[in-house]
């Protein structure tokens, strides 16, 4: 049985959600809408939080003279930036073309920069892991220099081949262990699910 | 001991940051540059086309004109890939007198969307056949809602936005949805709370690599249409409209470059595989037993 207000709160909602998704009525819908809207308003209540805090914290960070002052005031600038050119008085928010210039100019580049120096940093971290000389690593390695070799751009026959088995290797090795990983989540949601909607605690097992 | 060892390796050794840079991106570079004369040889789309059928049989099956909505919600770190797999989509489906509307459940999908209707725009594609809903705020209680109601659209004279509204106002009034995924939100939840709720709309995943083998379990299941997760059928995909539109393929990726990414990969696991690490590492544990 349940024993708090937030416990009877989420038995409540989940089984408005789960009849709402079997039952197919106007009435039931309006309910779990508005029930949807209140979880939006509760997940924006926390973004806007989170980002105060963050704020917080590093303008905190920056007038108590911090080591840190410096990558501090480049985000606090970029966040005023952001707010500023997607809230002034006629901005079209983020279809705002200082906006969409900030954002394709300057965020996205940067962005795919980090992301393309993961190529570096996976080496390094190759040989660095080999250092250690483990099995684990090892195998690792093994698997990634034949999915590489599988996927080497090479034309005519030999890269057909190549295709070909890498086709073969997504869809039944690969395609296996991921399909038992979806299913193993589904069922344990589920039974996450239920234990939450009966209150069942890990003390009642 | 070993594991005194390998602590002491990993201790001495220090990447020589800088020049293995400076080699990469020559290597990068003459790969790029010697890309167009080997093109014979490299090819970076995939000989198997059964991806490219698959989508393009779904929209094959479109009516005319048909009201498409993009779910975008690509993350900035990984659109650079998916980005011209997309902008083949979107070439496609206004080749097919698609009417487009756009909405995004994540801020990074947003600025991307906004960006990519910008830039449609741009191109000429007529306002009438252009609709942008937007943000919509919650992740997957937003798109949820969206089943049955999505925001009113910023302007209520675009046609995109009367005929939606003519056929319900929400997700159930597309003919088809293109849910473009990143790290944060994609097919997955769109699988999961759309496709569950509107059976019979069918949806095409646009998504990074890293998502292919969790996406491939649900084409073969049929809860998602069709499917591009992959640089090569990506590549393929691109490839085929531009040869159906008579217009350069504009993927703007060199197999050359990427060929060369790939075997500076390999060397670097070959070279680890055989002798463990840098030859300095081993000369410094050799001079730390002898002292």
């Amino acid at each position: 049985m349940p024993r708090n207000v937030p416990g009877i709160i989420v038995i409540l909602v989940g089984l408005l959600l789960l009849v709402d998704f079997v039952v197919i009525n106007p009435t039931l819908v309006d309910v779990s809408n508005a029930v949807l809207r209140l979880v939006v308003l509760l997940a924006a209540a926390a973004g806007i939080t989170g980002a105060s805090f963050l704020v917080m914290r590093h303008g905190r960070a920056v007038l108590d003279g911090s080591p840190h002052r410096l990558e501090s005031s480049v985000l606090i600038v970029g966040l005023v930036a952001m707010l500023a050119t997607g809230l002034y008085p006629g901005s079209q928010g983020a279809a705002d073309p200082a906006v969409r210039w900030m954002v394709t100019a300057l965020l996205a580049p940067l962005v795919a920069s980090l992301f393309a120096m993961l190529f570096v940093f996976l080496l390094v971290a190759v040989r660095r892991g080999m250092l250690l000389r483990s099995r684990q690593m090892r195998v690792m390695l093994l698997a990634a220099a034949v999915v590489i070799v599988l996927l080497l751009p090479l034309g005519g026959q030999l890269g057909g081949w190549l295709a070909a088995v890498a086709a073969w290797s997504e869809a039944v090795p690969i395609g296996a262990v991921f399909r038992g990983l979806l299913i193993g989540v589904g069922i344990l949601v589920a039974v996450q699910a239920t234990r939450i909607l009966l209150s069942v605690n890990p003390a009642d097992d | 001991m070993i594991e005194t060892r390998s602590r002491i390796r990993l201790r001495r050794w220090r990447p020589r940051g800088l020049a293995w840079s400076i080699v990469l991106l020559a290597a990068l570079a003459v790969g790029v540059l010697v890309g167009g004369s080997v093109s014979n040889q490299l090819r970076l789309e995939n000989p198997d086309r059964s991806r490219v059928s698959e989508l393009r049989a779904v929209l094959g099956r479109l009516p005319d004109r048909p009201l498409v909505l993009v779910g975008m919600d690509g993350d900035l770190g990984t659109y650079p890939e998916i980005r011209p797999a997309l902008r083949a989509v979107l070439a496609d489906l206004l080749a097919h007198d698609a009417r487009i509307a756009m909405v995004s459940f994540t801020p990074e999908g947003r600025a991307l969307a906004a960006a990519e209707v910008a830039r449609l725009a741009d191109d000429g594609v007529a306002a009438d056949r252009l609709l942008d809903y937007g943000y919509v705020a919650g992740a997957e209680a937003g798109l949820v809602l969206a089943v049955t109601d999505l925001p009113s659209p910023p302007r209520p004279d675009n046609p995109v936005g009367r005929a939606v509204l003519a056929d319900g106002d929400g997700i159930a009034a597309f003919d088809i949805a293109v849910v473009v995924g990143g790290i944060d939100f994609g097919p997955r939840g769109w699988v999961e709370q759309v496709a569950t709720r509107l059976p019979s709309l069918p949806l095409i995943a646009v998504a990074p690599t890293f998502a292919q083998p969790e996406l491939a379990p649900y084409l073969r299941t049929g809860q998602l249409d069709a499917l591009l997760a992959t640089v090569r059928d990506d590549a393929a995909y691109a490839q085929d409209v531009a040869l159906r539109e008579g217009t350069s393929d504009r993927t703007g990726q060199s197999p050359a470059a990427m060929l060369v990414g790939m075997l500076v990969a390999l060397g670097v696991i070959g070279r680890a595989y055989v002798y463990g690490g840098p030859p300095e590492a081993d000369a410094a544990i050799d001079e730390e037993d002898a002292a």
